[in-house]
């Protein structure tokens, strides 16, 4: 009970700065532009840290964690992945992009291509990605605050939903940038604090955790446990025969009593509960390694596992730099110089917040086997400091992270409710800020009525799946779009309909799938390493067909976006040749008051 | 909001991009983003790719023990941290040092009588 109050007064204090912070932010952001790029006049540290900060989201802060103790070092690979991602943007679209002027996705499709056409379809890729990341980050809040205090799951994301909304309908993007820069400090310290005190723990622990790991490498219970599977169901394999005490159902037959379980596999309904009793091998979730011998080795899983891991490869390489809320804060950057410096940052930011929670995930595999059988691994990092810490000083550490968790899904929300919004506002409803307001609400009204249909599954293979989505849209269309001239208007069109399609079509197969039996073949669940390639050449294939609807500037454009440096030079252009007349009206505007300030 | 209106001080200006464009100097500095970017993204996803592979079918070379119990693997996966960030570095370098004073003289000649 003490631990819940600690854990929620910590949630709320992080609440409580966030709209803070966007009040006193809120109160400097009045016109459009404000709204959706905070005036491009932020320092690149402070946006790096904001970038970070918006991208480290529930699937870094507690999806990593679990995917390490479920499936070892293979799934290291998000981590490095999500990172390196950031290098493929930077050597492939951050300065150009930041050149080309344009505020958002559609915007550059249409400046670059001269086409209505392809616009609309971005806009609808960019919601998709958008509402499809929003899911995981809502779903793992409703794991949060059921994990903290037994609440329902829907509650946690309706909670996180209201906030954001409420403090993006305040502020803005401008709000949001400072909110953003703090909450990847305060994350890294609600994650690397705990790690470091956790790791004390362990190796002052007299046998150096709880469990003795056995020759054979059978994972066993430190002691006796019960759990209850969750809202789904759930398929283990056991592979050391146990005697346990089963109520409820198994593959489908109801279980009173004590049950022996030989080699194989079990399908558990939801609300089974088992009892194991201490030392007892632990029953691991279908799909990961059961014993700690093959959890320490890459690739155990042989053809299958590689190409999987290769579609994940792709996917997060290629799938960064098509991710609508991160692309948006590159437009905030001053000019191509400060994209890369943005783009550098971010990398060690990054590569420093990924260490601690890989390490919580490794001691998560000695002190809470139990979640290796209900397949819960993104709780661990919530529950591991009062595992490991039975006190006062665990439930401080508990309340932390918690604290962070919360940071986490808020500032991701609010970036992608930002960007998408002001997706919808500028392309769907004429661009004032009272329709970016109603768009915000739109935009949070379908991310939670999805997150509460749709089945929750491991955060970071949901966000893999738009990173898949990212990479088979967007990355084509900014790839070539900005180094290839032959790109028209039709290729893009036709390469963006055959990549983002299959994905979309892959992910209705696999959320089916999970409600049946889980049936889906790796790649419909990974599809990237089949998508992007195809995408690309859907997009070569039918620009070349369609020479003739190339853009007669095309080499204009090109220009504009590969020579020097546009601050106040390319930009307005831009905006004069393809900005609304808000935009236009804005730049007179700034010329008149800035004309000093650039140079 | 595609249309384009052509006033005639734009087409003045549209004459001077299309001679940057036609320029040495422009194509110097394509020629140099290029030379860079492309191969060393190529070496750069090769190099993960070949890690997996390597991790999936040559388990004795990856598990050949280096220093106690350090062996390649472990060694080849830091180095692919240390190469992501190698790589980043290299590059801000590269632009910064090859291609932004190539931009800015450009930028000079475009803008160089008057805006």
């Amino acid at each position: 009970m003490n631990a819940t109050i600690w854990s929620l007064s910590a949630i709320v204090a992080v609440a409580a700065v966030t709209f803070l912070l966007g009040y006193v932010g809120s109160r400097k952001a009045n016109t459009t532009p404000d709204f959706l790029v905070a005036r491009r006049a932020i320092p690149a540290t402070r946006n790096a840290a904001a970038i970070s900060g918006e991208y480290l989201s529930a699937a870094s802060f507690l999806g990593v964690a679990g995917l390490v103790l479920k499936d070892g070092v293979d799934a290291l690979w998000y981590p490095i992945g999500f990172t390196a991602g950031y290098l493929a943007l930077l050597l492939f679209v951050a300065a150009p992009l930041r050149r080309s002027g344009a505020y958002t996705l559609p915007d550059f499709a249409e400046a670059r291509l001269g086409s209505a056409n392809v616009r609309h379809f971005s806009t609808f890729f960019v919601v998709c990605i958008g509402v499809l990341y929003l899911v995981p980050q809502l779903q793992s809040a409703g794991l949060t605050l059921t994990t903290i205090t037994g609440l329902p799951p829907w509650f946690g994301g309706l909670i996180v939903t209201a906030i954001v909304v409420i403090n993006v309908l305040g502020g803005g993007m401008r709000a949001i940038t400072l909110v953003q820069a703090f909450q990847y400090w305060g994350k890294l310290f609600a994650i690397a604090a705990p790690t470091f005190v956790l790791f004390v723990v362990f190796l002052a622990s007299p046998h150096r955790g709880t469990q003795p790991i056995s020759d054979d490498g059978v994972i066993r219970f430190p002691q006796a446990e019960t759990i209850t599977v969750a809202e789904q169901v759930v398929k283990v394999r056991v592979d050391e025969p146990l005697t346990l005490k089963v109520h409820g159902q198994i593959d489908g037959r109801g279980a009173d009593g004590p049950v022996f379980w030989g080699r194989g596999v079990y399908e558990l309904s939801p609300g089974t509960r088992m009892e194991f009793t201490a030392g007892s091998p632990v029953p691991v979730v279908e799909g990961s390694p059961t014993t700690n011998h093959d959890w320490t080795r890459p690739q155990t899983g042989g053809i299958s596992e590689l190409l999987r891991t290769y579609s994940l490869i792709f996917a997060t390489f290629l799938g960064t730099m098509g991710l609508p809320h991160v692309l948006v804060r590159f437009y905030t950057n001053p000019d191509g110089k400060a994209a890369r410096r943005t783009a550098l940052h971010v990398l060690y930011l990054l590569g420093l917040f990924y260490i601690f929670p890989t390490v919580l995930g490794v001691l998560s595999r000695l002190y809470l086997p139990q979640l290796l059988v209900n397949g819960k691994t993104d709780a661990a990092v919530l529950m591991l400091p009062e595992t490991m810490v039975p006190n006062l000083g665990g439930q401080i550490l508990g309340a932390i992270v918690a604290a962070g968790a919360f940071a986490a899904f808020l500032s991701t929300s609010s970036g992608l409710v930002v960007s998408v919004a002001g997706v919808v506002s500028t392309d769907i409803m004429p661009g004032k800020v009272r329709d970016f307001r109603w768009a915000t609400v739109f935009t949070g009204l379908v991310a939670i009525g999805l997150a509460l249909l749709l089945p929750r599954s491991d955060a970071s293979l949901t966000v893999a799946m738009s990173f898949a989505l990212a990479a088979s849209t967007f990355c084509p269309l900014l790839v070539l779009g900005i180094w290839w001239r032959g790109l028209t208007w039709v290729g893009a069109v036709c390469g963006l309909v055959v990549g983002g399609g299959m994905v979309i079509t892959a992910q209705v197969v696999s959320v089916v799938s999970s409600y049946t039996g889980r049936w889906a073949p790796a790649f419909i669940t990974q599809p990237a390493l089949i998508t992007v390639p195809l995408a690309f050449m859907t997009m070569i294939v039918v620009s070349k067909a369609t020479r003739r609807r190339a853009p007669a500037d095309v080499n204009q454009i090109l220009l504009r976006l590969h020579a020097p440096d546009p601050l106040g030079f390319i930009r307005d252009r831009d905006i004069a040749r393809f900005g609304t007349a808000e935009e236009k009206a804005r730049m007179a505007d700034d010329q008149r008051r800035g004309a000093g300030r650039t140079r | 909001m595609s249309t384009v209106e052509h006033t005639p001080s734009e087409s003045a200006d549209a004459q001077k991009w299309v001679d940057v464009q036609a320029s040495d100097d422009f194509a110097q500095l394509k020629h140099r983003l290029r030379k860079f970017v492309f191969p060393v993204s190529g070496l750069f996803l090769a190099w993960y790719l070949l890690y997996v592979l390597l991790a999936d079918y040559a388990h004795g070379f990856m598990a050949t023990k280096v220093v106690g119990n350090i062996n390649v693997g472990l060694i080849f996966g830091l180095l692919q941290f240390v190469s992501t960030f190698v790589i980043t570095t290299l590059y801000v370098r590269h632009a910064n040092k090859n291609l932004d004073p190539l931009a800015e003289k450009l930028r000079g000649e475009i803008e160089g009588d008057g805006k």
